[in-house]
C-alpha cells in the first residue's frame, strides 16, 4: 500500500472551494431545467400541435445526444458563430440546464397525466381559469408524485456536472486532477472529491426525504 | 332557464345521446334516471360543456354554450356540479377547497370567501370540519363538501353527477338531506340519480333516458305509478 493523505493535506482548501464552484453552476442549472422543463411538459400536454411538436422534437435531441457533446458545442460554437467569448461557468448552465429540462418536461409530464382527470374536471366546472388551474391544482399534486424521480433527476446532475472539468472549469472534478499533476498521485485528490460528491448527494437526498414528508402533510 | 335543442353526442360511431330536446324552469328540480350506459351523465356533462355535444345547441340563462367556447369559464362559474366521486382537492383544507374558485375564478376578496366558506359549511353541518384535509373524512362528509364547495361559487344552477352512488348506504341519507334543503330553497337542480325514492319525493319531474334517447318525461307521482313507455316500466319493474 502506498497511501499518503498528508501529502494533500496542503491542497484541501483548493479543494474545498471547489464544492462552492460545483455548487454554482449545479444550482443555476437545476433552476433553469426546472422552469424550461415545466414549460415544455405544458407544452407536451397542452393542444397546440406545433408546441407539442416542438417540446418532441427538443426532447428527442437532447436526450439523443451526449451531454459532453452539448457541452462542446455549446463552449467552442457560440464564440466561432457569434463572437461572443462565453466563460465556461455560462456554458456550463447553459448545457446542464437544457439538458436536464428535456428530461424534466418528460418526469414532469408523466407526473402531470398520472393525476386523477377528476380534478381537471372539478377546477373546469367551477370555472377556474387554465393557467390558475394548473399553477395551484395540477401541478402540486403532480409534483407529490414525481418527487423522487426528480430528485434522482438532480442527483444525476450533481454527478454529471463533473463533466465540466472537460472545458477547463475549475469544479470539484478539475481540482482533482490538478491536485493529482501537482503531487503525481492521483488517487488521494480523486478519492477526497469522491467523498465530497457522495456528500453533496447524500445532502440532497436528505433534503428530498424533508420535502417529500411535507407534501404527504394532507394524507 | 336551461334549454336543449336537438343534443346529440357520439364517441367515435357510438351514439350516446341522440336528439335530445328539452326545457329546465328556473327553480326546477329535474331528476335524470334510466338504466346504466343508457346517456345521464353524458347528458349531465354536456351542460357545462364537460362533454362537448356533436351537434344540437344549449342554452342557460340565454347564453349558447357550444358558441361561447371562450367565455365557457365564465358560465361553468354560475353552474355548480357535484360528482360522483367528489373530486375534493386534496392538497388543501376543506375550507381551502371551499375558498379556492371564489378567490382564483370569481376574485372575491379573501375575507368575504371565507365568511362564505364557513356559513356554507355550518349550513351541510361540517363547520367542525374546516381545517381537515379531505383525505380524513366520510364519503357522507366528503360529498356534503364537495356540495358546499360549488355553492360558494353562488351558482344559478346545480348539476349532480350520481351524488350517492360512491357512498356507504349508512352515508347516503345524510347527502340526500342537504340536497333537500337545497331544493326547498329555490334553487335549480338537474340531478342524475339511481336514488328512486329521492327522486319521487324531490323532483319536481323525471327525465327518463334509454341508449341515449330521451323516452319518456313526466311528473314523479305518475311517471313512477304509470310510465307510458314500455320501456319505462320494464326498467321501474327491475329498480323498485
Amino acid at each position: 500500500m502506498n497511501l499518503d493523505f498528508s501529502q494533500i493535506v496542503p491542497y484541501i482548501p483548493f479543494m474545498l472551494e471547489g464544492i462552492w464552484v460545483t455548487l454554482k453552476f449545479v444550482f443555476f442549472a437545476i433552476i433553469l431545467g426546472s422552469i424550461l422543463g415545466t414549460v415544455l411538459a405544458l407544452f407536451k400536454i397542452g393542444s397546440a400541435k406545433p408546441l407539442r411538436w416542438f417540446a418532441d422534437a427538443y426532447t428527442s435531441i437532447f436526450r439523443g445526444t451526449p451531454l459532453i457533446l452539448q457541452l462542446m458545442i455549446i463552449y467552442y460554437s457560440i464564440p466561432q458563430l457569434t463572437g461572443y467569448d462565453i466563460s465556461p461557468f455560462l456554458s456550463a448552465i447553459l448545457a446542464f440546464g437544457l439538458n436536464s429540462s428535456a428530461y424534466i418536461s418528460e418526469i414532469i409530464r408523466a407526473g402531470i397525466q398520472a393525476v386523477d382527470k377528476g380534478q381537471l374536471e372539478a377546477a373546469q366546472a367551477l370555472g377556474v381559469p387554465y393557467g390558475a388551474m394548473m399553477k395551484d391544482i395540477i401541478l402540486p399534486q403532480a409534483l407529490k408524485n414525481i418527487l423522487p424521480a426528480l430528485m434522482n433527476e438532480f442527483i444525476t446532475l450533481t454527478k454529471e456536472s463533473a463533466i465540466v472539468s472537460t472545458i477547463g472549469y475549475l469544479d470539484l472534478m478539475r481540482r482533482a486532477q490538478v491536485v493529482g499533476a501537482d503531487l503525481f498521485r492521483n488517487f488521494e485528490p480523486l478519492l477526497f472529491v469522491g467523498l465530497i460528491y457522495w456528500c453533496l448527494v447524500m445532502g440532497l437526498t436528505v433534503i428530498g426525504r424533508m420535502v417529500e414528508r411535507r407534501l404527504k402533510l394532507s394524507d | 332557464m336551461i334549454d336543449v335543442q336537438a343534443l346529440s353526442k357520439k364517441f367515435g360511431d357510438n351514439l350516446v345521446l341522440s336528439d335530445i330536446s328539452t326545457n329546465i324552469q328556473k327553480g326546477e328540480v329535474v331528476a335524470i334516471i334510466g338504466p346504466s350506459g343508457s346517456g345521464k351523465s353524458t347528458f349531465l356533462r354536456c351542460l357545462n360543456l364537460l362533454e362537448t355535444p356533436t351537434s344540437g345547441a344549449i342554452e342557460i340563462s340565454g347564453k349558447n354554450l357550444t358558441a361561447s367556447r371562450k367565455e365557457i369559464h365564465k358560465i361553468r362559474q354560475q353552474i355548480g356540479m357535484v360528482f360522483q366521486h367528489f373530486h375534493l382537492f386534496p392538497h388543501m383544507t376543506v375550507l381551502e377547497n371551499l375558498m379556492y374558485a371564489p378567490l382564483k375564478a370569481k376574485g372575491v376578496k379573501k375575507y368575504d370567501a371565507e365568511e362564505k366558506a364557513r356559513q356554507l359549511l355550518d349550513r351541510v353541518g361540517l363547520a367542525q370540519k374546516a381545517a381537515a384535509y379531505p383525505n380524513s373524512l366520510s364519503g357522507g362528509q366528503k360529498q356534503r363538501v364537495a356540495i358546499a364547495r360549488a355553492l360558494a361559487m353562488e351558482p344559478e344552477l346545480m348539476l349532480f353527477d350520481e351524488p350517492t352512488s360512491a357512498l356507504d348506504p349508512e352515508m347516503v341519507k345524510e347527502v340526500l338531506e342537504v340536497m333537500k334543503d337545497l331544493a326547498k330553497s329555490g334553487m335549480t337542480m338537474v340531478i342524475v340519480t339511481h336514488e328512486m325514492g329521492f327522486a319521487r319525493e324531490v323532483a319536481d319531474r323525471v327525465l327518463f333516458l334509454d341508449h341515449g334517447i330521451l323516452v319518456e318525461e313526466g311528473e314523479p307521482e305518475s311517471f313512477f305509478k304509470n310510465p307510458a313507455s314500455a320501456r319505462a316500466r320494464d326498467f321501474l319493474d327491475k329498480v323498485l
